[in-house]
């Protein structure tokens, strides 16, 4: 990946983005001439010489407190130079978190057989990086607390010592080539489901948080999307992403494998059943197998609880119960949640796949469709791709250009700009058509396959071809999501309302009907105001 | 000024071809010569106090008291060996001490105030060593220690071997230009795109360029690092002002084209044909505007065939003149440097207005520094033959009148537009220019204009983008839905009433171009005029090192 060969005349070799260093300081740590390492709390790469580390920290200084003379409260974010992009993120007040990538280059060799290098700098989208850095340090304190913590805690001596221990590994694994829009939303995808087996997860949950009273929150999950979270959104954001990008997948190559062979029949007093702990204990018959789980942090910016993280899954349905911190779950306590939820989960998984597959029938076999589109709801943190065919902790794989991913990046930019509704349409230089459309608070980016067509005719295809569908089955994504994660709209009503609100956005079959909102009372004006616009162009169209 | 030894262009001009020699009395030449004196009294009675006077010799004479007050005011730092090396040109603002300034508002701000910060752009230009050297807000001197930064910033990075681009905050872009010994930085919260503001701060250092030429600062700053370049420059503040205020609100800045003045097609041509008549050896460029809106433009056949007029260069010339209300009296005939054309080299450009209220402007540019009376005659032929044709009075008559509605189109969603054709005839020649109706309906106050602006920077931007353009744009918004497509025939941004409909806006686009094609005789230069002046005339001073002669000519400015 990192050296591609692009062809063409003579010889010419890509580079891809690389990450260059990545640093914390706290510029109070040594405020005094001659102490100035003192402020850096990591540094990567640590082969760096001491007096390099130090000037590079010390040009995040200035560049930060020269844009203060402009804008005392909203200083730089990112540096742009010619070789290089650097990024800045403050989370916590004087800790400064700098990530810097190296642009893409294009290596070419002259006749004399002379290197000649060149940067491309326009090819990094700000958004995306500076998302990853934010997400760099989400996933630190999830695992870790915040940096305040860490120093009263144990000074810092501390701090560095956990900065250490996780960045060590987990810069290994950002995979800068292939970041994207979806670094940007770092969203939530959430499996559409029909009311009756929605219902069956929420009483299951129910039982288990019952028989199980020291869990304090409960996730569940099928096929690597979210059903449930009791969490708040944006600590289950992030615990989504480790889940989905790092401890699921570490744990399907054995399966694929074979070995580590799930059934357990030989437990003796039990069904059988398909459950195992993706944490915690390897094997429950082993008296001396070890009960530890990860801690997490959640609510850090309030009540601030450490727990423990369970991840339990049968077949394609994993549950997640996080237990405070200050209770030591013992192997009995991992033998009786294998014993009841075990057999129940697997029952459950069970069901939702037949369900699944009978949606999946109804809707009818998938034809290769005239778009691509992403989705995202910034209100649920709802976020669906047909574009990304698969996305795993080393790449992402996505089915359309490179390029094609960074014109939604600069229309997703664009959106940003205000708070307004907006509607953008562009048409590459490869002649694709590429769509934006930002309405309250969901974004929905389109890309459409029909190089020859004109405005007229592009909006026609939106409007005939299934963007109803995906309007709708995006949309019983973040219903779902909405009715089952807030916590306050956990009553079956909301999940009828909102399929009311999709038959009739089916029924409508506008291009941009995904605007109706179930949280606010504009839902009705919304909704009004988008068929109108539908009959006035199937007016002009007829 | 290849040819620019005294006296000799002047022989050889005279052997010019014969249909010239008619229109361009050659044997008066030296009889003007011979009579210049008294006739310059007369020409330019204002100009004891005005700032330009016409080189006839007496530039030695002034040279002196130019050296005098450089090496006097100068903190000792700064007193050059030679300065007569760096006369000053042109010196604008500074000839005319009982001049109706401008209100000095914006450079006596106070820089820590909030209201400084809050300036939509800032632009500073510095030189390597640090020192300031202009900025667009607030007193150079009290913001000597952020240029310091800036310049610490730029020098750090380099010192890595790479450059600094920009800086990103979450409501400003940072743009750092380095262009030979000095550095400029724009501070924006515009929505224009970093290539934009780059491109601006380029207009900005071609300004400076366009008074001092690129050679004379690389001696400058070779000769002596930390030279303080504002007493060059002393009173062109106004003109860098002027033109970020121009950047800002003329789209041909953004559009890299001119505007034309919309007028009859015989109108245009007939006014070509004159100013293709009036000429003298050595002139290259014959410029008429009216009010910043090109009317024709006719160049040297063999000059423009190495090289065209830039869009840039004539913004620039048409702003320097626009800056300074001391060129509205009487005759100016000054150098000037056409930085696209060759940053380091001087034309010799006289200026005159030929109506009353200074609406139409005859700019005539020369390589022949010694030619003011033969172009000033040029000048008195076009205005006679104006007189006689009736032309001026059209021409200032219908710049009462707004030069024309967006409503003329015809087609009610449409609220404005910026259109730039790209199928002109022998394009390559010719000036690109663009057309668009007067701002109306929403876009009145000043905010919303900067808005709508703030708009077209974002259209052109993401589809001219150097990574990734696009061919078409439709962006639907609260307020309006616009439109930007770039064909091989045209450019074109245009913008609809919210309300519009995706066919609506076809619709209307049809009926557009269906327009622009009636009317681009009127609305466009299509066949720009030519003329040959010389057998064998130089690009400006290309290569040339100001020598002695035109160090003292520059001065005595």
């Amino acid at each position: 990946m990192a050296a591609a060969a692009a062809g063409g005349a003579g010889q010419e070799k890509q580079l891809a983005p690389a990450l260059l260093s990545f640093f914390i300081y706290n510029p109070k740590l040594g405020p005094r001439e001659g102490e100035e390492e003192k402020k850096i709390l990591f540094y990567h790469p640590n082969e760096v010489e001491k007096n390099e580390k130090i000037r590079n920290v010390g040009l995040c200084e200035a560049i930060v407190q020269f844009t203060r003379t402009f804008s005392p409260s909203k200083p730089a974010k990112s540096l742009h130079t010619q070789k290089n992009r650097q990024f800045f993120n403050e989370p916590e007040e004087n800790f400064w978190m700098v990530m810097v990538v190296r642009n893409p280059v294009i290596e070419k060799y002259h006749k004399d057989g002379k290197p000649v290098i060149e940067y491309q700098e326009e090819e990094l989208l700000d958004k995306v990086y500076s998302s990853v850095l934010q997400q760099c340090y989400s996933m630190y304190k999830l695992f870790n607390g915040t940096f305040l913590k860490a120093i009263e805690d144990g000074g810092v001596r501390v701090l560095k010592e956990r900065l250490e221990k996780f960045f060590h590994r987990y810069l290994q694994t950002l995979h800068l080539q292939s970041c994207d829009l979806l670094d940007v939303f770092c969203g939530i995808s959430f499996f559409p489901l029909d009311k009756m087996t929605y219902l069956k997860i929420q009483s299951f949950i129910n039982r288990m948080e019952e028989s199980l009273n020291i869990v304090k929150y409960t996730a569940f999950l099928y096929n690597d999307q979210l059903i449930w979270s009791g969490l708040e959104q944006d600590d289950m954001r992030i615990l989504y992403k480790y889940l989905t990008t790092s401890l699921f997948p570490r744990h399907i190559e054995p399966e694929l494998a074979g070995r580590d062979s799930p059934i357990r029949a030989e437990m003796p007093g039990n069904l059988q059943h398909y459950g195992r702990f993706l944490t915690g204990p390897l094997n429950l018959n082993d008296p001396e197998a070890k009960c530890r789980f990860p801690k997490i942090f959640v609510n850090t910016d309030g009540t601030y609880e450490e727990l423990h993280l369970i991840v339990y899954k049968a077949m394609s349905a994993a549950v997640c119960f996080m237990i405070d911190a200050s209770m030591q779950p013992t192997l009995d306590f991992c033998r009786k949640l294998d014993s009841i939820v075990g057999p129940q989960l697997t029952v459950l998984a069970s069901d939702i796949c037949e369900q699944y597959n009978i949606n999946k029938r109804i809707s009818g076999s998938e034809k290769e469709p005239q778009f691509k589109f992403i989705y995202f709801n910034h209100m649920n943190l709802a976020e669906k791709s047909t574009i990304h065919m698969r996305k795993t902790p080393s790449v992402s794989l996505t089915s359309v250009h490179p390029d094609l991913m960074k014109i939604l990046g600069d229309i997703n930019s664009d959106f940003t700009r205000v708070d307004e509704d907006e509607e953008i349409i562009v048409k590459a230089m490869s002649d694709y058509w590429v769509v934006g459309k930002k309405s309250d608070q969901r974004e929905l980016y389109v890309i459409l396959n029909q190089k020859n067509a004109n405005l007229i005719e592009v909006n026609e295809t939106l409007l005939m071809t299934g963007w109803g569908r995906i309007t709708t089955s995006s949309f019983a994504g973040s219903g779902s999501c909405v009715a089952e994660s807030s916590g306050s709209l956990t009553t079956p009503l909301s999940v009828s309302a909102f399929s009311a609100a999709a038959s009739s956005c089916f029924l409508a079959s506008s291009a941009f009907l995904m605007a109706i909102s179930l949280s606010s009372h504009k839902q009705k004006f919304i909704l009004v105001y988008h068929c109108n616009k539908f009959m006035q162009t199937y007016h002009r169209l007829k | 000024m290849a040819t620019g030894e005294p006296g000799s262009p002047t022989r050889e001009g005279m052997a010019l071809p014969q249909e010239q020699a008619g229109l361009c009395p050659t044997d008066t030449g030296g009889d003007e010569l011979s009579t210049g004196p008294e006739e310059q009294e007369e020409l330019l009675a204002p100009q004891s106090n005005g700032p330009v006077r016409p080189a006839d010799g007496q530039g030695d004479a002034q040279e002196e008291p130019s050296d005098k007050e450089l090496s006097d005011s100068a903190s000792t730092d700064n007193a050059l060996e030679d300065s007569s090396e760096f006369g000053r040109p042109l010196g604008v603002g500074a000839c005319e001490p009982g001049g109706p300034l401008a209100p000095p508002t914006h450079r006596d701000e106070d820089v820590t105030a909030a209201s400084w910060r809050a300036r939509r752009k800032h632009i500073f230009v510095l030189s390597e060593a640090g020192k300031p050297i202009y900025s667009r807000y607030g007193n150079e001197e009290a913001l000597s220690s952020t240029m310091g930064v800036m310049m610490a910033l730029v020098s750090f990075i380099q010192s890595g071997d790479n450059a600094i681009r920009s800086i990103y905050s979450d409501d400003r872009k940072l743009v750092f230009v380095q262009q030979g010994p000095l550095v400029l930085v724009s501070v924006s919260r515009t929505l224009q795109s970093e290539q934009q503001l780059r491109q601006e701060l380029l207009y900005v250092y071609y300004q400076i360029l366009s008074m001092l030429t690129q050679v004379s600062i690389t001696r400058i700053f070779e000769r002596k690092k930390n030279y303080d370049l504002r007493r060059l420059l002393a009173g062109s503040e106004k003109i860098l002002d002027r033109l970020l205020n121009l950047v800002e609100s003329d789209p041909g800045f953004l559009l890299g084209a001119v505007r034309c003045l919309p007028l009859p097609a015989s109108l245009r041509d007939a006014l070509g044909t004159l100013l293709q008549k009036a000429i003298t050896p050595n002139l290259v460029f014959s410029i008429l505007v009216a009010r910043s809106q090109l009317v024709t433009a006719v160049q040297e056949r063999a000059v423009i065939e190495e090289c065209r007029l830039e869009p840039t260069d004539l913004h620039l010339l048409l702003n320097l003149i626009g800056a300074s209300s001391a060129f509205q009296a009487g005759e100016i005939w000054t150098p000037i440097c056409l930085p696209r054309f060759n940053p380091d080299g001087y034309f010799y450009a006289y200026i005159s207005y030929l109506d009353a209220e200074c609406t139409v402007c005859l700019v005539l540019l020369s390589t022949d520094k010694e030619s003011f009376y033969a172009v000033s005659d040029c000048k008195k032929r076009v205005e006679e033959a104006m007189r006689t044709q009736g032309s001026l009075q059209v021409l200032s008559g219908g710049l009462q009148s707004p030069s024309y509605g967006v409503g003329q189109v015809g087609v009610p969603d449409l609220r404005h537009f910026l259109y730039k054709p790209l199928d002109i005839p022998e394009n390559y020649r010719q000036l690109p220019q663009f057309t668009s109706p007067e701002l109306e309906g929403p876009y009145c106050s000043e905010e919303e204009q900067h808005r709508l602006f703030d708009l077209y920077h974002y259209l052109h931007s993401r589809i001219h983008s150097t990574s990734r353009p696009l061919r078409l744009i439709y962006h639907v918004a609260e307020k309006e839905t616009l439109l930007a497509w770039v064909t091989s025939k045209f450019e074109l941004y245009t913008c609809f009433s919210p309300l519009v409909t995706k066919a609506g806006a076809i619709n209307v686009l049809t009926k557009l171009l269906r327009w622009i094609k009636k009317e681009e005789d009127r609305l466009f230069i299509r066949y720009p005029p030519k003329y040959s002046t010389t057998p064998n005339p130089g690009k400006g001073a290309k290569g040339g090192r100001p020598d002695g002669a035109e160090n003292g000519f520059f001065a005595g400015l």
